[in-house]
């Protein structure tokens, strides 16, 4: 049994993480919620993001905080082009959106992977360093390090910002309404192509900033989509689908019992932790731990 | 009435003859062709067996599971661990005849499905699609870190006493009898039940039409096919490893030939395996390692555009060829199979 001091630094570091796990997994919830679209190709958006991030820090010595809101224009416009293709089977059925995005997630991958391998650094994984405060800060007498601390700060920033946004700006209110009813909100003189767009945009924008400030604690590499896709998705399930605060919830759960997992059964199990409560609760409590139970089946 | 419900204007004789000579054929491979060719045709035939399996679940029940390679896997490791049982640290008397062996790994995976049917099903839509994802991802990490019965990375060395030319009669073997097994399901009872549940299951379950049975069923018989695919390319290759062999790469393989092919259609996954297996290889000639790339574009395009796959491409040809004339009471465009009156 490992000692109280050693579960309460992974508890703490675990909580952080969870910030960051929040915010990879907002994108996700927002254009599932709102779209009633499940973006398989999530993962891959967030490692772009994350790439971008690594090539600006190799490059031009760029921090990763300025990396991100690169990354994240990036992404708006990976976003606008995947609304495109998107477009063409929304209201055809569920799988053909699946079956598309699994698609776009294929060719993100592989193509990457061409491009670092051809003309770049090789698909080997890379990571990126804060740069400006380096070292461990001591929080609550636990010592954690610096970039999982910022990069908790900056994403519950961005979640927080996310929220008020679509809670106090008209165009929030429009997508709020869409997402509740699409023809009503047409009714109304929204223009719902619009806000699709704006709300798929705005999705992979947060998982480029997510991609970007992730790059800075865990190495990237070309493959990294699949795994990022199921975390983000636990988290939406976790926190109840198109809640934006209850993907802090669904985070803190995912990053907790993943650092507190690996100290008591060790790292390689990390992941496995992870996956089995997703699907545990996506068995039992499908509307998520927090989320509201919706009539009918 | 004497077409089968497939449109292409053949009737059933004429598409049993093309089927016994392409079973013929494909028995004589090991005897003239060269060894390059057998395993190209032996990839095939894996690939059409996973491929019919998928399509069982996902075109003709209407549950898109992303999972398939953990069955796929377990399949491949369950047979191998019989065939091979010392290497995986396993008692001696569990050695078993490689048949057995791969029936075994069929066997498996059909109990781990319907293990986790009940669980996974309560799952729906883009929800079991994540699930069954999640579900695999987990079989995969598990194996892979259970290094004593896995190989780990190093992988596991298969041996069984029956042979290449032998697993590979067997696999021909084995398409047969899922080509005939998936047929005679998809024309019955149960296959109609299960057309009911991905069409409406509301309406089908206030006909008397349980899904869950219906589901179940499409997932059982799938994933033991999918087993025996395993199992195949187990005893074939005589080499598994968990990263490659649970890798989510069958699973993408399976889709690319099931959407190409046509989702949903008794032939699709057939043709679809065919094209697989030429543009695969001329990608990978062409493309090089962009080859997976114009894979992930297909299945965008296909989707998009061709939604009945080739399979939906051809028969609305051959609709508007004279031959289907008396095919009349066939909606053209549409591939969904209805029963033959004559059964």
């Amino acid at each position: 049994m490992p000692s109280v001091d050693l579960l309460v630094g992974a508890t703490i570091s675990g909580l952080l993480l969870g910030g960051i796990y929040a915010l990879a997994a907002l994108g996700l919830t927002l254009v599932f919620g709102i779209m009633d679209i499940v973006n398989i190709a999530h993962g891959h958006l967030l490692m772009i993001g994350g790439y971008v991030a690594v090539i600006l820090a190799m490059t031009v010595g760029l921090s990763p905080l300025i990396g991100m809101v690169v990354a994240m224009a990036v992404l708006v416009v990976v976003g606008l082009v995947l609304q495109e293709l998107v477009g063409y089977v929304v209201g055809e059925g569920i799988e053909q959106p699946i079956l598309v995005l699994f698609g776009v997630a294929l060719a993100i991958q592989n193509s990457w992977q061409y491009v670092l391998d051809t003309f770049l650094f090789g698909s080997d994984a890379r990571t990126t360093d804060l740069g400006i405060v380096t070292g461990n800060l001591t929080l609550a007498g636990v010592s954690v390090s610096s970039s999982r601390a910022v990069t908790f700060v900056v994403s519950v920033a961005l979640i927080v910002a996310t929220w008020a946004f679509l809670r106090y700006t008209r165009t929030g209110r429009s997508i709020r309404a869409t997402a509740q009813n699409p023809s009503a909100a047409g009714y109304m003189g929204i223009d719902t192509d619009r806000i699709y767009r704006i709300t798929m945009a705005l999705g992979a924008a947060l998982a480029g900033a997510a991609g970007a400030l992730l790059s800075m604690l865990f190495p990237f590499d070309p493959y990294v989509g699949w795994s990022y896709l199921l975390k983000a998705f636990a988290v939406v399930v976790l926190g109840g689908v198109g809640s934006v605060l209850g993907t802090l919830a669904g985070g803190a759960v995912i990053g907790v019992s993943e650092n507190v997992g690996a100290v008591l059964i060790g790292g390689n199990y990390r992941d496995i932790v992870s996956l089995t409560i997703f699907l545990l609760v996506l068995i039992v409590r499908p509307q998520g731990l927090f989320g509201r139970t919706e009539g009918g089946d | 009435m004497s077409t089968l419900p497939d449109g292409l204007g053949l009737d059933r004789r004429a598409t049993l003859a093309v089927g016994a000579v392409c079973v013929v054929a494909a028995l004589l491979v090991p005897s003239f062709a060269s060894g390059y060719l057998e395993d190209l045709v032996l990839q095939a035939l894996v690939f059409a067996i996973l491929a019919l399996s998928w399509n069982l679940l996902a075109g003709y029940a209407g549950q898109i599971s992303l999972g398939h390679a953990a069955f796929f896997g377990l399949g491949a490791y369950v047979s191998a661990w019989l065939t091979t049982p010392g290497a995986a640290g396993f008692p001696e008397w569990l050695l078993t005849h490689a048949v057995v062996a791969i029936v075994a790994g069929g066997a498996a995976a059909a109990l781990v499905a319907v293990v986790v049917g009940p669980a996974v099903f309560r799952l729906d839509g883009h929800y079991f699609a994540i699930g069954t994802l999640a579900l695999a991802a987990i079989i995969q990490l598990v194996l892979n870190n259970a290094r004593s019965i896995s190989g780990g990375a190093t992988g596991f060395y298969v041996q069984n006493e029956f042979g290449e030319a032998g697993v590979y009669y067997l696999a021909v073997v084995a398409l047969v009898a899922t080509v005939v097994v998936t047929y005679y399901v998809t024309r019955g009872r149960l296959g109609l039940g299960m057309q009911a549940v991905r069409d409406d299951p509301g309406a089908a379950s206030s006909l008397g039409v349980h899904p869950f049975r219906y589901k179940m069923w499409a997932f059982v018989l799938s994933s033991f096919f999918a087993g025996v695919a395993g199992g195949l390319y187990g005893q074939y290759t005589l080499y598994l490893n968990a990263g490659s062999t649970l890798d989510v790469g069958w699973t993408i393989d399976t889709l690319v030939i099931v959407i190409l092919g046509g989702m949903g259609t008794m032939l699709g996954p057939l043709f679809g395996t065919a094209v697989f297996m030429l543009i695969d290889n001329l990608f990978s000639q062409v493309a090089g390692g962009l080859a997976t790339t114009l894979e992930g574009i297909l299945i965008v395009v296909f989707v998009i555009f061709v939604p009945n796959g080739l399979y939906g491409l051809l028969s609305e040809r051959a609709a508007t060829t004279p031959a289907a004339e008396d095919a009349t009471d066939h909606a053209p465009a549409d591939a969904t199979p209805e029963r033959d009156p004559q059964e």
